[in-house]
């Protein structure tokens, strides 16, 4: 019987959702400092 | 040549002389190490390990914290008497500067180990005699390390607001490497241990601070000079 | 400092960060595409099951975050020796872009130690030298925080970023001699030494789009920097 790749694909879920949320919050928080600087 | 060497050891012995007339500095850096070993005895469970298995660690993180609050007391007084500022405006070698207040502090921290290494043996019941040269060498190595990068980040910190809180967080990365090296070498002279399973950790120390004084005495211009 | 200049200085800085923007989003939307290749294309790993692609998170990540570091250093360095202002502005933005990929890689990382590993955390050598990017990327950035003289401020930042970027050899040696002393359980390598070509190609495609965030990134912090600049200068006019 061929053996099973282990179940942990709440890990892969919670990675790829963790690493987009640090990088599009960041590139967010970095616009949002830029338009301060400039419209203020 | 020896006229950067002579003025480094005025510096240094300027420096040594400011600190010996008002003792404050050094009585309260050796009474904090003597408190965090307190706490180290209190903060183990007795019975599950044994003093001696603890015992490197526990004296080099009690080393590690009194140096740096022995070298923020340092600049805080420099400061305070602004006595780098003549200095400054005279043509010196900022070297021989670095080099000066780099041995004031050795001396000054180095003073505070070895009040602090009785209190240890006496705390921790650690019987150190036969290992004692080796401790007193690794000691230095590690302290150069330590007080090398030190020196030049408490003189940038005291310019900021936060400073006894900026010199941690600059330095204490800086001084893990040596920390792991003294801590390494230190477990294997207490358990006599023959030299050479130390050496490849000697030799870290030894280039950590060739690197590092070298390389701190080059920068230090760039932090006093516009 | 003329009006006439000040209007220029916010417009250069309005056109960096609006190119920096572009730059993210164009690699945000290449990031998408290594989404669907790591999830459909790529096959799933026999020993580590669907948790292994986090690999195709984290190693670029990683790698981003060390050219972050790398770049930090050697314009400290360049500073030093030229005083030039936009070595300064560049060592400035690349740290704080540093600090978000060495987020990524302090969390994906142990996201992925815990099912292969068994344990959230430990103190091998990639995570540790990670976890003190991390540290020297704060520290670098609360020093600057802290000083308000433009020169001074570049002047004591390019001092760490020079010592920092020194320091790395020698945490990478300690922990390697530290390691090898003390031989941890043995455990699968999560990188295999020979990938099949659906991963290798996805690891590439991968980097690329992280190297090209990287790019888009500190190209909109510098463009921050310009505008905070200008905004500075304009208040200290008005």
């Amino acid at each position: 019987m061929a053996p099973e790749p282990p179940q942990n694909v709440g890990y892969l879920i919670a990675a790829y959702i963790v690493a987009p949320v640090i990088l599009v919050g960041y590139l967010a928080t970095l616009w949002a400092r830029v338009r301060r600087a400039l419209g203020g | 040549m020896p006229d950067s060497l002579r003025l480094a050891l005025a510096v240094a012995g300027k420096d040594i002389r400011a600190e010996l007339r008002s003792r404050t500095a050094l009585l309260s850096a050796v009474v904090f190490a003597a408190l965090v070993l307190v706490v180290f005895n209190f903060a183990r469970d007795p019975t599950a390990l044994a003093a001696t298995d603890l015992a490197p660690s526990v004296l080099w993180v009690t080393f590690a914290l009194a140096a740096m609050v022995a070298l923020n007391r340092a600049f805080t007084i420099e400061r305070e008497h602004g006595a780098l500022d003549g200095l400054l405006l005279a043509p010196v070698p900022r070297e021989a500067l670095f080099v000066g207040k780099l041995l004031a502090n050795l001396a000054f921290v180095g003073t505070v180990e070895a009040v602090t290494l009785p209190l240890f043996v006496l705390f921790f019941n650690v019987d150190l005699w036969a290992a004692l040269p080796g401790i007193i060498g690794v000691t230095a190595l590690a302290t150069i390390g330590f007080v090398s990068v030190g020196t030049i980040f408490s003189a940038m910190a005291v310019r900021t607001r936060f400073a006894e809180l900026m010199l941690p967080v600059l330095l204490l990365p800086f001084m893990v490497p040596p920390l792991i090296g003294a801590v390494q070498v230190t477990s294997r002279l207490l358990a006599g241990r023959p030299l050479s399973e130390m050496l490849g950790w000697l030799r870290l120390l030894a280039l950590y601070d060739v690197v590092f004084v070298t390389l701190c005495t080059m920068a230090f211009t760039a932090v006093v000079d516009e | 400092m003329t009006a006439f200049d000040a209007v220029g200085r916010a417009s250069l800085a309005r056109a960096t960060a609006r190119r920096g923007l572009r730059i993210s989003l164009v690699a945000l939307l290449g990031l998408a595409g290594v989404y669907v290749l790591a999830l459909g294309y790529t096959p799933v790993e026999l020993r580590q099951g669907p948790a292994q692609k986090i690999f195709y998170l984290h190693v670029p990540a990683a790698w981003s975050a060390l050219i972050a570091f790398s770049l930090v250093g050697i314009t400290s360095a360049l500073y030093l020796w030229l005083h030039d202002p936009r070595l300064d502005r560049f060592a400035a933005s690349s740290a704080e872009v540093g600090v978000a990929f060495s987020a990524v890689m302090l969390t994906t990382g142990p996201i992925w130690a815990k099912p292969i590993w068994g344990t959230w955390w430990t103190w091998d050598a990639r995570l540790t030298l990670t976890l003190f990017l991390f540290f020297l990327f704060i520290g670098y950035l609360a020093l600057r925080a802290s000083l308000h003289d433009p020169e001074e401020r570049a002047r004591f930042s390019a001092v760490v970023g020079i010592l920092g970027m020194l320091l790395v050899p020698f945490i990478h040696l300690s922990v390697y001699l530290f390691r090898t002393l003390h031989p941890q359980p043995v455990v699968l390598k999560p990188s295999a030494p020979s990938l099949p070509p659906e991963m290798l190609r996805t690891l590439l495609v991968s980097t690329a789009m992280f190297t090209l965030l990287y790019v888009g990134l500190v190209t909109l912090r510098y463009g921050l920097a310009l505008a905070e600049e200008a905004r500075d200068e304009a208040a200290d006019g008005a």
